[in-house]
This record gives C-alpha cells, structure tokens and sequence, in this order.
C-alpha cells in the first residue's frame, strides 16, 4: 500500500517554483530519505505532506486522503524540524505527558529511558535548551510518537557527532520494533544511508531520481587513469562528473552501463566506487567540473 | 559490527559474503538457523529490507532454505558450495589480476610463483 502520493504537486512563492509539478510515491512501512540542497525545496513539500500548507497545484495524498485540515491525518503524522512550536510555560516532563494524550502509540516508557540517555532534565524548559539539545528532544518526541507517518526534516541541526550516531541507531532500533512510514530529510546523506530504503532526490523543486538506495550505490562509478584510454571506453553521455589529474590523467564519474570493468582494470584503470552523497552532489550541480569551473575563467 | 563504505560492493552483498564466510569458518553449521533479517539488521546497523536481500540472495543460491514461519537454514553442502563457488570466482580474478600486474612491471613468472611461496598465509582470529 502506499502511504504517501503526490501529483504534480506544486508549490509557488510569487515568481519562484519552490516544488515544481512532483509526483512520486512511498510505500508504507519503508524509510525513505529526501536529499536536495539548499533551497531545493526539502521543507516546502514536507511541509505540504504534513498538512501543514497548501500546494499551488497538484494533490498530496496520505492514506489516500488530503492531509490538509485533517484529523485522521494529524493524529497519525508527526511532522519533526527545528522550529518545533512547544509550549514554554511547561517542562518536558510535562510536554511528554502532554503528548502522550495525542498519539496513540505513544510509548512513555522509551521516551524517558532516551531523555535519561542523552541527560535532558525532565524539570527544564524546552526555551532553555542548546540547539543541539533541541534538536535531541524533537528526535525523541518524533520516536516515541510512533506515529504510522514520521517526518523528520533536517533532525539533526546541532546535534554533535556521537548523538547523530545515536539517534539514527535508536531510529532503526525502533523501526525493527514497531516499522513504520519514515520520511528524513537531510544534506548529509552518508550518515543515514545504509537506513534508507528508498531516496528521492529533489533539485530546484524537481524531482532528479527516486531509487532504491541499494540502485544508488550502483548508478555510478569513479574512473580515473589515462585521458585518451577511457575517452575510448566512455560514452561522453553517461559522464556526470569529470576532474583533470595531472597532465594526462582524469577522473571521470560515469554511469554505471556499458562498461567492461575486466577490460579497465587489465588497462591499468583505476575503478571506484562513488559515495552516494557525492553522487547527490554531481547530480545537482549546474557544472560538470563542479567549482573549479569558477576558476577557470578567472 | 561494520560494513565497508569504500567498498563497491552493494552492502546486501556484503551481508552474504559475511554470512558465507560464517559457514566457511564453520560458526554456522548445516541445518543451523541462521540469523532473521532483523538480527542482521540490528547488527550491521542497515535498513532490513537490505538485510533480507542479503538472505535472499543466499536462498537463490540454494545455500540456505527456508522453513515456513521459522526462518532461514544453512543448506547440507552449502559449504562445499560456496568454497567451490569463491576459488572459481574470487581466487580466479585475484590470479587474473596479479599476472596483468606482474606483466606490467616486468615481473617473471618465476619470480611471482617464488613470490607467493614465500607469503605466509595470515592466522585466522
């Protein structure tokens, strides 16, 4: 069943496309990651997926209804992001109890055993926290909900390293237990990758692909060795990234097809595998030779 | 327990090439349980649909069977199978590659055979 259905789904601000005539699906039960970069237009169709706007044009469908002005939606979506809108006049114990009233699978118990973990006080004020400890909260308001849909735009804003890693252990963990709808967006892609089933890719309000990770990691590869050997080896169509090396050398990122990797490497080709994140990267950038082409005409 | 990013390797093959080398070594034996795809998920840290996908492609294989509502299961012979299976694909590249290596630097056949005689096989954990 899909839980999440979009249509030429388009959002305008006055003269500029921030979501630009998207249509995708996501299956219930999967997690996917929505990766663009800045200004692509991340938060603008989350936030039309949660309800939360109205598109321009196009429909939004969750559980095959229009989330817009809807309980059924609002009681099974949570929408996570950094400019959480909570109560300052109660503690977080007190705003934990208090959503423990909204959602229906609210598990109380993983709620403060995460609060203990990660050392937030129970008697402090939401307004007092740090970023990151913000952040931190949001995340285990966004776990324990258990909400059938969880959106997490960019969950990680502030968070050190080790609480990242954390986090994304307690996602999973949970996700085995009780598996769900989960949307997380983010620009750093290498850190939730190997959670991700699916990744939908937006640039300027597009969308550029929408794979299954395991495809991602094989849609490209990194080449690199004599320029005139793999000129003979590459089609100058399935190159979507390209670096001069040295006088004779360069490495090229190339669609993974129509490549013999035996005969490369027996040519003394170097193959390489291209981190998904880079590849988001090449994809998304307006220039083949990314910002050394800046340079070059100065 | 950690899977090799750099590796071009999609990672459910890397949970089956872990998984093979679990019988290789004999931790799992035949008609043993092997682990669910939320064990393997759990323990590699990955999404478990990847998991199960690294079952599976043992399953397609016929290196594992599975018992209907009891899981996965190291086949007879699978280790056999799966040591016949890696000498014709892995060990056969690696040769391939060391003499395309071996020619380039101008290295003898009889050098390279003195070469390998004289490497010590590393001691397994």
């Amino acid at each position: 069943m899909q839980s999440v259905e979009c249509n030429n789904l388009t959002k305008r601000y006055g003269s500029v496309y921030a979501v630009n005539d998207l249509s995708f699906s996501i299956a219930e039960n999967s997690i996917t990651g929505l990766i663009g970069r800045n200004g692509a237009g991340k938060t603008t169709l989350l936030k039309m997926l949660a309800g939360f706007s109205l598109p321009t044009s196009g429909t939004v469908n969750i559980f095959g209804q229009n989330p817009f002005n809807n309980l059924l939606v609002s009681a099974n979506l949570i929408f996570i992001d950094d400019e959480m809108v909570l109560p300052e006049n109660m503690n977080l114990g007190e705003i934990l109890k208090a959503a423990a009233t909204f959602y229906e699978n609210w598990q109380a118990g993983l709620a403060s055993g995460l609060l203990d973990y990660f050392s937030l006080d129970l008697c402090s004020y939401y307004p007092q926290l740090s970023k990151g400890m913000k952040s931190t909260f949001n995340m285990i308001l966004g776990i324990a909900a258990r909400c059938p849909i969880t959106i997490f735009d960019e969950p990680t804003v502030g968070m050190d390293a080790a609480v990242r890693k954390d986090f994304y252990r307690a996602l999973l963990k949970d996700y085995l237990q009780q598996p769900r709808t989960i949307i997380l967006s983010s620009h750093l892609l290498g850190e939730i990758e190997d959670l991700l089933d699916n990744i939908l890719l937006i640039d300027a309000g597009e969308k550029r692909l929408h794979l299954p990770m395991d495809e991602l990691r094989s849609y490209a590869v990194g080449l690199s060795g004599n320029f005139k050997l793999l000129n003979e080896l590459v089609k100058k169509e399935d190159i979507i990234f390209q670096q001069q090396l040295g006088k004779d050398k360069i490495y090229l990122v190339v669609r993974n097809r129509n490549i013999d990797f035996s005969a490369a490497k027996l040519k003394g080709l170097e193959i390489s595998p291209v981190a998904a994140n880079d590849l988001c990267v090449y994809l998304t950038a307006k220039h083949k030779g990314g910002i050394d082409d800046v340079f070059k005409h100065n | 327990m950690y899977l090799n990013a750099d590796d071009l390797t999609p990672l459910y093959v890397q949970i089956a090439q872990w998984l093979e080398l679990e019988i290789l070594n004999g931790t799992l034996q035949s008609d043993e349980k092997v682990y669910s795809q939320y064990q393997l998920a759990e323990m590699f840290n990955v999404n478990p649909a990847t998991a199960a996908k690294g079952l599976s492609l043992l399953a397609g294989e016929n290196l594992l069977y599975k018992k209907r509502g009891l899981g996965m299961f190291v086949a007879p012979q699978a280790k056999e199978k799966i040591r016949a299976k890696r000498i014709k694909q892995n060990l056969q590249q690696l040769v391939l590659q060391v003499v395309a290596e071996a020619e380039r630097l101008q290295v003898s056949q009889a050098e390279l055979i003195a070469m390998i005689k004289n490497v010590e096989p590393p001691k397994e954990e």
